[in-house]
Formats: C-alpha cells, structure tokens, sequence
C-alpha cells in the first residue's frame, strides 16, 4: 500500500472513530502501535514506555472529533505522542544536560567494526548506552532528534509536530545532536576510566 | 568555561554536527571544511558525528513491537467509552421523557402539536 493509500485509508478509519466506532479505532491502534511505543522509548526509556503509550492511545479516543484532517494523522499522532512524553518528563526532577567541557567530545571507532551501517549491527549494551545517552539531552531536543535521526521526518514536520517555526525546529535538533555526542562521549570515557581501575 | 566561550564552542559543536549530517550547503559546508581541513581535532569530532549517527540510523531500522497489553488496554478503553456514551445517550433520553410526561401531568407546559 502506497503511503498515500494509508494516509487515505487512516482518514476514512479517524471519521468513523470519531463517530464512534470503535472497531475503525482498534484498527487504527492496531496499525500505528509500533509508532507510539518506537516514540515514547526512545524519548523516555523503558520504564515510562509502556504507560506513556496507553495516554497516548486515551488522549487520541477522547480528542479524535478534534482531529480535521487538516495535516496527515500520523503527524496528529506524533504531536500527542511527543507532548504526551513531554508533560511525563515535566512531572519528574529535571535531568541536567551534560556540561560542555574544554575538550572536543570524541567517540572512539568501535573495535572489531567500522562505520559501515552493515557492519554495525547495534549489540544490547550499545543500544543501552544510547537510551542512557538520550536523557541527558533536554526534553525538547531529544525529541526533536528523535524525529529527525530516528524517525525521518522533516524540518517542516518537525516543526508541525512540535508547534514551531521551522528555524527552531532546526536548531532544537542541531543543539540535540551535540548533546548527544557530549553525553555519549562522557560515557565511554567514564566507561574506560572505570575499566582502567579494575585493571 | 565562561559563557561566551561556551556558546563559541557549542556554535562549533553545532556546525560541524550539521556538516557531519550533510545538512550544510554553500558557504556554511565551506566553512566547515576549512575548519575541519585546520585542525585534526575537528576532523575527529566530525567522524565521532559520523559514528553516532549510523548508531542512530542503525537503531532506527530495528523493528519494535508495541506490547499487545498497550493495544487492549486502549481498546477496552474506547468500548467501554463508547459503552458509557451510549449508555448516556439511554439514560438522558429515558429521563428527558419522564420529565416531559411530568411536566405534562402537572400542566407544566401545554402538549405538544
């Protein structure tokens, strides 16, 4: 199915749900499950996935008559999606963004790999390190990243998504992705002065 | 780090992220190159760019999968929502009538045509 079908086919599924079918619902869930989860774990890791997404899912019931098709659904639902995980993050202590220190933040080449997206094949500690890394990064960047690194989208959707000029879109994903290599920067090098110590 | 310096040394993290993520065009891409053509330390800040975003792109074409507990509970919801709205809809027409039979018995308000 093209991408233009779908958009189609979520349309006619959003008008009956908003008329209250719940079966065009179920299967607008069905279909766009994998989004939501992908969204809400990488913006807030494991342990806030799960129930981010049940809200997302409550919030899009109860305002889906509000929905007027005006963009696509699925950038509807990457709005509540994002503001979902943004307000869950609100609520708890806010995590410093790492300091930019004197040094360059530098990544060291993986040993045994390069940089071919082949041969790069994520292992599970890898994985966790970059989620650990994610919330370093302040709300509002990691989500932009996000969008952009891991989702593919746009600046102009982005900055739909996020209810921004396009400008601040840009600059919200630039200022991410710097935060990101500080972070995970850091964390190798406590890593290997850590495994230093042992040895 | 003092301010200024800061925010010069994130405008520099910044550009050379953008050139690493091929988003610079013109005099900006040329900028980054001169700088990154200067100084070694930049070029190794711009494959360390490089790495973390094939990490990225690579975890991004991994499929995840929804636990099935998210999809039911959201189901549940909408029909026992949809169960409540209806069942609302019941009860306001039920009480409407009562009401408007009432109101009829006592010469509340004169029978409709």
């Amino acid at each position: 199915m093209s991408a233009k079908d779908h958009a189609a086919e979520d349309r006619d599924l959003v008008i009956r749900a908003s008329e209250g079918d719940v079966e065009a619902f179920t299967k607008l869930v069905r279909d766009n499950s994998s989004l939501v989860y992908r969204v809400a774990l990488r913006m807030l890791g494991n342990n806030d996935a799960q129930d981010a997404s049940q809200e997302v899912w409550v919030r899009v019931w109860r305002n889906i008559t509000s929905f007027r098709g005006e963009s696509a659904f699925s950038t509807w639902l990457y709005r509540i999606t994002v503001n979902t995980c943004l307000s869950i993050r609100q609520k708890e202590a806010r995590r410093e963004e790492r300091e930019l220190g004197d040094e360059v933040p530098y990544l060291p080449e993986p040993s045994g790999g390069d940089a071919d997206p082949e041969a790069a094949a994520l292992n599970a500690e890898r994985r966790e390190e970059i989620q650990d890394a994610l919330q370093h990064v302040r709300a509002e960047h990691r989500a932009a990243l996000i969008l952009r690194h891991m989702e593919g989208l746009s600046y102009a959707e982005i900055a739909k998504v996020l209810d921004v000029p396009d400008g601040t879109a840009k600059g919200w994903v630039s200022r991410g992705r710097a935060a990101l290599l500080i972070a995970l920067a850091q964390q190798r090098s406590q890593e290997n002065m850590g495994e230093g110590d042992v040895s | 780090m003092n301010a200024r310096r800061q925010e010069d040394a994130w405008a520099l993290l910044e550009l050379i992220g953008s050139y690493a993520a091929r988003e610079l065009e013109g005099e900006e891409a040329r900028e980054a190159e001169q700088m990154l053509f200067n100084r070694s330390d930049h070029r190794h800040l711009a494959e360390s760019y490089a790495r973390m975003l094939v990490m990225l792109s690579t975890l991004s074409v991994e499929p995840v999968e929804a636990p099935e507990v998210i999809v039911s509970y959201a189901v549940r919801r909408a029909y026992l929502s949809a169960f409540l709205r209806q069942a609302e809809q019941v009860i306001r027409g039920l009480v409407g009538d009562y009401v408007g039979a009432l109101t009829f018995y006592f010469g509340l308000r004169p029978a409709q045509q």
